[in-house]
């Protein structure tokens, strides 16, 4: 009976989600106005790319700041393959996820010895470093960074000048698929070691998890994740730079959501972003161009204000009430 | 048949202090063992070397036959050895059910198949009822009995228990010792440190008393207990004459 009850809820969240994939699918059907849609898009974006953070941050509770490293390597990897060897940016897109997932593996195996916020510090001077190189890397462009030219519409180069409905359904599918392997992974071996190795990693020891593996794991798939979505943004904007893609406010754009949404949760970082990007998106336009770090402002008041209310992040809501309804 | 759990010439220091030293014992299938011992005696040292928290400064363990001084924690796991805490560390943030799922996932690949190991373990351990609430929400009693499942779930040759009798009420050390009872009638070998000599006494076969790092006495606990040397270690000499 136990099992069943179990099962059932897991398949109530499949069914919301494809619920929702599909409402999603229709929005841009009422939503003409281009700067809507364009915001829809970041939302979308950042809702895969904090639940790709919360694999590692929030179920393994390994705590990274320099997520905006896989995110700029999946974009200059794109960037670089496509406008200097012509190579597809869907196959850009894969490599750069591959080269983060494995650069992720290597700064791993001395970051994850490291215990809390020191494991954080590490995150945030390595991505920092990464920043600095590419700033310099003359290459790779440097300072002035990678112009990708746009040639019309085309799927198989992924660049649209028309419209921007094909990076809106690209990045659905993108949060999409963060979603479902998020889903998929909380019901794995995989899923229950990381929060084991969150909630305590002497127990979790105890009981067979290795735990040093169980990080690699989460950080190899989480940085993977992440460069997709990198990949993505380097096409949508068609011009990258170091600051554009590997400055420290990615880091934080990155992992804010899943917090305010609800950290180690399935659906945080889908709500996080669903309130933080529409309001971030929409205090910058309001306050203008000179306004810049007022969108960081609005988010910090918000992190704080679900800190001090809600320590659970905005997910605790609901449960609470649901909660109280069986009281 | 050889022993289950065997240490041989074990020491442990730390910087000047010596917490065991030359301490070789032996735990025989299917027995249940006491280690016994005053404060600082170093039971809970020994406990964590069985348990491969770290490897000793010198001497051997042996478990089923193989020599597992060097083997980590996790594995020690997958070989057989489970453990509990006396400081409890569940995994609050999870619910009752997924604490033991960790366990059981040792040897269920399958998800389904660990989920009803689990359920099965909480039956066993009388949580059952609890199994959905998260462990943040159980009451200490309930968080020892997690730990023991959580270990149970893990299907080891050898339980480790690190005081989980201690501090319970009666009723719940009763409970207690009959669980530690049906989890040896299942075919686990118990090892099991504790404090509280008369809960410990009546259910074990074997005691063996550890006083300043070393063996000190070892045999049946009715033996042990009138032994003068661990009456003068539990109360001092005076105590000892009469004896």
């Amino acid at each position: 009976m136990h099992d069943v009850t179990h099962a059932r809820r897991r398949r109530r969240d499949l069914i919301v989600a494809a619920v929702l994939v599909a409402a999603a699918a229709c929005v841009p059907i009422f939503v003409k106005d281009v700067y809507a849609q364009n915001i829809l898009v970041l939302t979308l974006m950042y809702a895969g790319l904090s639940q790709s953070w919360n694999i590692l941050g929030g179920y393994c509770g390994q705590i990274s700041l320099g997520h905006a490293l896989y995110f700029g390597l999946g974009a200059y990897v794109t960037a670089i393959l496509f406008t200097k060897f012509g190579v597809l940016p869907w196959f850009g897109m894969l490599t750069g996820g591959v080269i983060s997932a494995l650069i992720a593996l290597a700064l791993g195996y001395p970051t994850f010895r490291l215990g809390g916020h020191y494991f954080a510090i590490a995150t945030i001077v390595i991505a920092e470093i990464a920043y600095l190189l590419f700033l310099n890397w003359d290459w790779a462009g440097a300072a002035l960074g990678i112009d990708i030219m746009v040639r019309g519409d085309s799927w198989l180069k992924f660049q649209f000048v028309r419209s921007k409905l094909p990076y809106f359904y690209f990045a659905l599918a993108f949060a999409a698929v963060a979603w479902l392997v998020t889903w998929w992974l909380e019901n794995s071996k995989w899923g229950y070691w990381w929060r084991a190795v969150k909630d305590n990693s002497d127990a979790a020891e105890s009981l067979g998890v290795v735990v040093f593996k169980s990080k690699m794991g989460a950080g190899a798939i989480s940085a993977f994740l992440t460069a997709i979505g990198g990949a993505f943004y380097a096409m949508f904007v068609s011009y990258i730079d170091p600051d554009a893609v590997m400055s420290f406010q990615f880091s934080l754009l990155i992992a804010l959501p899943a917090v305010l949404g609800g950290i180690g949760t399935l659906w945080g970082p889908v709500l996080g972003a669903a309130v933080l990007i529409p309001v971030t998106e929409l205090t910058r336009s309001f306050i203008g161009g000179s306004g810049r770090g007022v969108d960081l402002i609005v988010y910090g008041s918000l992190i704080v204000l679900v800190s001090l209310t809600r320590p659970d992040g905005l997910l605790g809501l609901f449960s609470r009430k649901r909660k109280e309804a069986v009281r | 048949m050889t022993a289950l759990l065997e240490t041989r010439g074990v020491w442990q220091r730390f910087g000047g202090l010596v917490a065991n030293s030359d301490v070789s014992i032996s735990v025989g299938r299917g027995e249940i063992v006491g280690l016994i011992g005053p404060n600082g005696a170093g039971k809970s040292t020994l406990f964590n070397l069985i348990a491969g928290v770290r490897p000793p400064s010198q001497g051997s363990i042996w478990f089923d036959g193989k020599d597992v001084t060097a083997t980590p924690a996790s594995e020690r796991c997958r070989a057989g050895i489970g453990r509990t805490f006396q400081v409890v560390k569940s995994f609050e943030t999870m619910t009752v059910i997924d604490n033991v799922i960790v366990g059981a996932l040792v040897r269920n690949t399958v998800m389904r198949e660990a989920r009803r190991k689990a359920f099965e373990v909480l039956e066993f351990t009388g949580l059952a009822a609890r199994a959905d609430v998260p462990a943040s929400e159980l009451i200490p009693s309930e968080k020892r009995r997690l730990e023991v499942a959580r270990a149970l779930a893990t299907e080891p040759k050898l339980l480790l228990l690190d005081e989980v009798l201690t501090g319970l009420t009666p009723l719940e050390a009763q409970t207690g010792v009959e669980l530690v009872r049906r989890v040896r009638d299942t075919g686990v070998t118990v090892l099991m440190v504790e404090h509280v000599m008369e809960i410990v006494m009546p259910l074990v076969d074997r005691a063996i008393v550890l006083d300043l790092g070393k063996v000190l006495v070892e045999g049946k606990p009715a033996d042990v207990v009138r032994d003068p040397k661990v009456i003068t270690a539990y109360l001092g000499d005076r105590h000892a004459v009469g004896a």
